[in-house]
């Protein structure tokens, strides 16, 4: 009953019987002959509709209160959560680098553009020795920064990825927080799952561990 | 004898075989009943007490893992106390367990965690001081204490069903930890079966760690492709690094049924790359036009063999395997007394026997398979095991009961005794009769080196026996009496109640052996070698002039020991051409190469089902329905026992060509992981009798063959034999593994 519903919506596509705003745009019938033809070839070179275009854009350059971003001198701010290039982030305690190679984000990616290689470091952890993504192939979907158990990866802001190569990858080292940034406190962090949770230093206690 | 015990499981009825237990039976009607250490290849651990139910009129809780039930018992397993008590063992399971999933190469398909989810169980709330318990590592295997559960089931599985008895628990309390038995490190033979039955991270493979977890690897059912027990196993692939193509990062296996070595476990990158190069092809084609024969080995598909074999008729060809002739030429004579084309043993007939016989094979490296079975009936039935052949071997020495050691080459002798031992009272027909009354015993007794009392004890301790297998070893296929030799096996098994196992040589030797009608090699000019020697070479080895895939990169099937056509499937892509490319290039066409998995040898037993129809897996109670098994063929019973020849003598310095463990042939060779010690070991006295010292670099000739190894010497051998790996070199299959040879030192 519920899909026959459905199905009368999608398939009945005279909009007018189920919105009344809508209305039907008046197009006049085409030429069908050569004479109706020649007349419409006149009538739409000399309506001058270039110029009508020509004049709006030349009143917006003498009125000089424009509303226009300079791009690229000027940029619009974006919002926090807007996702474009990812960022790797670091820890707050330590420095060191969230990413723990668990290779969630590379399992969950949907157009299968980012690559983890893990191995055995000198101290026998596990360290995280290559890590890319194609940006030809994302599409800014953001399941990687979603299941990532660390918030390891984020979306950043950084959105002007141009470039004149289809494979355009970014790799870890670009992605990660410099230290200098992590030493001005100015690494964007995130709520979420794995983030820091505020007023954490009131919130932890010792675990049953504590010699 | 067989009486069913009828009991209740949670109000339903059923029933118990003698010697079942109500955990087995409660899995067999699918009620679910959790376990942390239970395996059902060992005997119960009893360990973890998660398997605890409540039975009627009986005070407290009982074990389901390792209690039959008792007629008219009403069991209850999921009861409000029990879970209480499930939940508490949970609880302490994760007392100071590393929260460090993230990483951890179990993850994904971690027990624990598993188990922690499903009773909820989300903080600790009992506390006990952490230790430092630092990594440990043992070679091929790592160590990590800390998350180590104590379940057991590597301690079970290594002692009962692998047979080295490497590892021991170390008990104390909460610092209980698993140590290498009697030694500093780990001396095994890396099965690796240990890392399969880990629950949890605590044992992983060192090759394999931190390099990918369990969510990324794609699993490939296949079939061990190193020796001829055909274990099942599943290749797990994934990209490798940036831009690579997949690789196979590591080997699993059902360790709950089945078992690996580890050859087929470490041993798994013995993958060919390469490219169609077709001005190869063309020339691959040309010779083999131009060929006289086609000498191949016995690492390929059943399917790649029926190809050669049409390639036989269409071009006119030879056809060279010594290994598989020979084998065949044994199972011919073998048909012509039993009147069955296939021996009557597998690999769970040698697990549920209690009396067995090896003859002719140091098994435990030849085929682990084998020897892990034997394991099993050694230490689950009390199997009373002679093992016959001219060396001891330390591997088997747990196992066997009775070492009957005989002289090299006397092996159709020693049949003869054993038939003759066996066959006493049985009831044969006259010319079988009159064969062992014309026995010279004592000429017998005397060049064998074995003893009357010797067969009497065996067959002392056979009596009481209900299920009696005869295991034959490559040593009586290649020998010069073999066809007599595999009458006498046949006798054997016609007239007594053994079972007859006859141990293929290579993974697919049995299949060839069906499949090919094989032609004595000759030293001709113009022959195409397919994976073997040749004028014109065409191989998944290096160095050959086309490349063709390997086995981990074909579908296909293979023959096992059992008898059963296993199918296996590509791990990895091959981007050049195939057998099937070269004979469709020929004009035998066919798209797939599987396509002829139908078409295989009818009157050797194989059945009219495509390749796609093949199972590959084992049920959950342990069913094995990979492939099918063959069907029985019969054969005409026209062979007539030969008198015994003169027992050939040999002296001086032997060598025994035999591979160390995990190692098998070229394929192995080829693989990163596993340890190549190509050395010729022999005992002290070898080194006197060869005048030679450890280390020294030597030079074996024998036949037209000379090699040069370095010899070192083995404190666990014994006598004036000296083992020489063929692993790393190509052996003629038909010869008897025992060459007497020429040993001298090479000066450097």
């Amino acid at each position: 009953m519920h899909i026959e519903h459905i199905d009368e919506h999608f398939n009945n596509r005279n909009v007018t019987e189920m919105n009344s705003d809508y209305y039907l745009v008046g197009i006049e019938d085409y030429p069908t002959d050569n004479w109706g033809r020649f007349k419409r070839v006149i009538k739409r070179s000399f309506r001058g509709e270039l110029f009508v275009g020509l004049w709006v854009v030349m009143r917006e350059m003498i009125r000089f209160d424009i509303h226009t971003v300079k791009y690229p001198e000027e940029k619009m701010p974006i919002g926090p959560r807007y996702r474009a290039i990812h960022q790797m982030k670091r820890l707050w305690e330590s420095d060191a680098e969230r990413c723990i190679g668990c290779g969630l984000c590379e399992k969950i990616c949907i157009s299968n553009c980012i690559r983890i290689e893990t191995k055995l470091d000198a101290s026998s952890r596990k360290e995280v020795s290559e890590y890319s993504i194609n940006l030809g192939r994302c599409i800014f979907c953001g399941y990687c920064a979603e299941v990532c158990p660390e918030l390891a990866i984020t979306h950043g802001g950084e959105y002007e990825n141009a470039s004149d190569q289809r494979e355009h990858f970014t790799m870890y080292q670009d992605m990660l927080t410099p230290l200098d940034m992590m030493r001005a406190g100015t690494q964007l962090e995130f709520e979420g799952f794995g983030s820091i949770t505020p007023h954490e230093d009131e919130r932890v206690k010792k675990t049953p561990l504590a010699y | 004898m067989n009486k069913l015990i009828n009991f209740k499981i949670d109000g339903i009825s059923v029933e118990a075989q003698r010697g079942e237990t109500i955990l087995t039976v409660a899995r067999k009607n699918g009620i679910y009943i959790p376990t942390m250490c239970y395996i059902s290849k060992t005997s119960p651990c009893a360990s973890c007490r998660m398997c605890v139910v409540e039975a009627e009129g009986v005070e407290g809780f009982i074990l389901s893992c390792n209690t039959p039930p008792t007629e008219g018992v009403e069991i209850t397993t999921n009861t409000a106390a029990l879970q209480n008590e499930r939940t508490n063992i949970m609880k302490l399971y994760d007392v100071n367990h590393p929260l460090e999933c993230g990483v951890c190469d179990k993850s994904g398909e971690c027990d624990l965690q598993n188990k922690t989810l499903e009773f909820s169980v989300e903080r600790q709330s009992f506390s006990a001081r952490d230790q430092l318990r630092p990594l440990q590592h043992w070679g091929l295997i790592d160590y990590e204490p800390s998350l180590c559960i104590m379940c057991e089931k590597c301690v079970h599985v290594c002692n009962e069903v692998i047979g080295d008895d490497a590892i021991e628990v170390k008990f104390g309390g909460y610092s209980s930890t698993i140590i290498p038995k009697n030694s500093e490190t780990l001396d095994c033979t890396f099965c690796g079966e240990c890392i399969a039955v880990c629950p949890v991270g605590a044992l992983v493979s060192s090759g394999f760690k931190y390099r990918a977890n369990a969510w990324e690897l794609e699993r490939v059912p296949a079939t061990c492709a190193h020796c001829s027990a055909g274990c099942p196993l599943e290749y797990e692939t994934r990209h490798a690094s940036l831009n690579g193509a997949d690789e196979i990062f590591r080997v699993k296996n059902n360790f709950e049924f089945a078992s690996l070595c580890g050859a087929g476990r470490f041993g798994f990158d013995f993958d060919n790359r390469a490219l169609k190069n077709e001005n190869a092809f063309n020339r691959a084609i040309e010779a083999l036009k131009n060929a006289k024969a086609i000498r191949f080995s016995s690492m390929i598909t059943n399917e790649e063999a029926h190809i050669l074999e049409l390639l036989k008729d269409k071009l006119g060809v030879k056809l060279f395997n010594e290994d598989a002739r020979k084998f065949a030429e044994f199972m011919k004579s073998y048909s012509s007394i039993s009147s069955k084309l296939h021996h009557s043993g597998s690999l769970d007939a040698i697990k549920q026997s209690d009396a067995l016989i090896v003859i002719g094979s140091r098994i435990a490296t030849d085929n682990p398979g084998v020897r892990y079975a034997l394991t099993t009936a050694s230490k689950h039935n009390g199997a009373k095991i002679v093992y016959a052949h001219p060396m001891e071997d330390t591997l088997m020495q747990s196992v066997i009961t009775q070492m009957m050691k005989y002289e090299v080459g006397t092996e159709e002798g020693v049949m003869a005794l054993l038939a003759h031992t066996i066959l006493k009272d049985s009831d044969l027909d006259e010319s079988e009769r009159a064969f062992f009354d014309e026995l010279d015993f004592g000429y017998l007794y005397a060049e064998t080196n074995i003893g009357e009392e010797e067969l009497s004890h065996m067959m002392k301790s056979f009596m009481r026996a209900k299920k009696r297998t005869l295991i034959i070893g490559n040593d009586l296929i290649a020998h010069d009496r073999s066809s007599n030799i595999a009458k006498l096996a046949a006798l054997i098994e016609k007239y007594s109640d053994f079972s007859l196992i006859v141990v293929p040589r290579e993974v697919n030797t049995l299949g060839v052996s069906l499949i090919n009608s094989l032609d004595r090699d000759e030293k001709i000019s113009d022959v195409v070698g397919y994976n073997a020697k040749g004028d014109f070479v065409i191989s998944s080895l290096e160095g050959a002039d086309l490349a063709i895939p390997s086995l981990n990169q074909q579908e296909g099937t293979f023959v096992s020991i059992d008898n059963r056509v296993l199918p296996t499937n590509v791990a990895l892509e091959f981007d050049g051409y195939t057998l099937n490319d070269i004979a469709n290039a020929l004009g035998i066409y066919n798209k797939n190469t599987i396509d002829y998995t139908k078409e295989l040898n009818k009157n050797s037993g194989f059945k009219d089902i495509s390749f796609d129809d093949l199972e590959n897996f084992l049920s959950p109670l342990g069913e094995d329905n990979r492939g099918y098994l063959l069907d029985e063929v019969e054969c005409a019973a026209d062979g007539k026992l030969e008198e015994l020849d003169d027992m050939p003598e040999f002296n001086g310095t032997i060598i025994y060509q035999c591979n160390p463990v995990l190692q098998f042939n070229n394929y192995t060779f080829k693989t990163a992981q596993l340890p190549k010690e190509n050395f010729l070991r022999g005992s002290a006295q070898f080194g006197v009798a060869a005048k030679i010292a450890d280390g020294d670099m030597v030079e074996i000739s024998y036949k037209e063959t000379k090699i040069q190894r370095k010899f070192k010497l083995d404190s666990e051998l014994k006598g004036t034999i000296a083992l020489n790996p063929t692993f790393d070199i190509s052996v003629d299959a038909s010869r008897y593994r025992f060459e007497k040879s020429k040993i001298e030192r090479v000066m450097q």
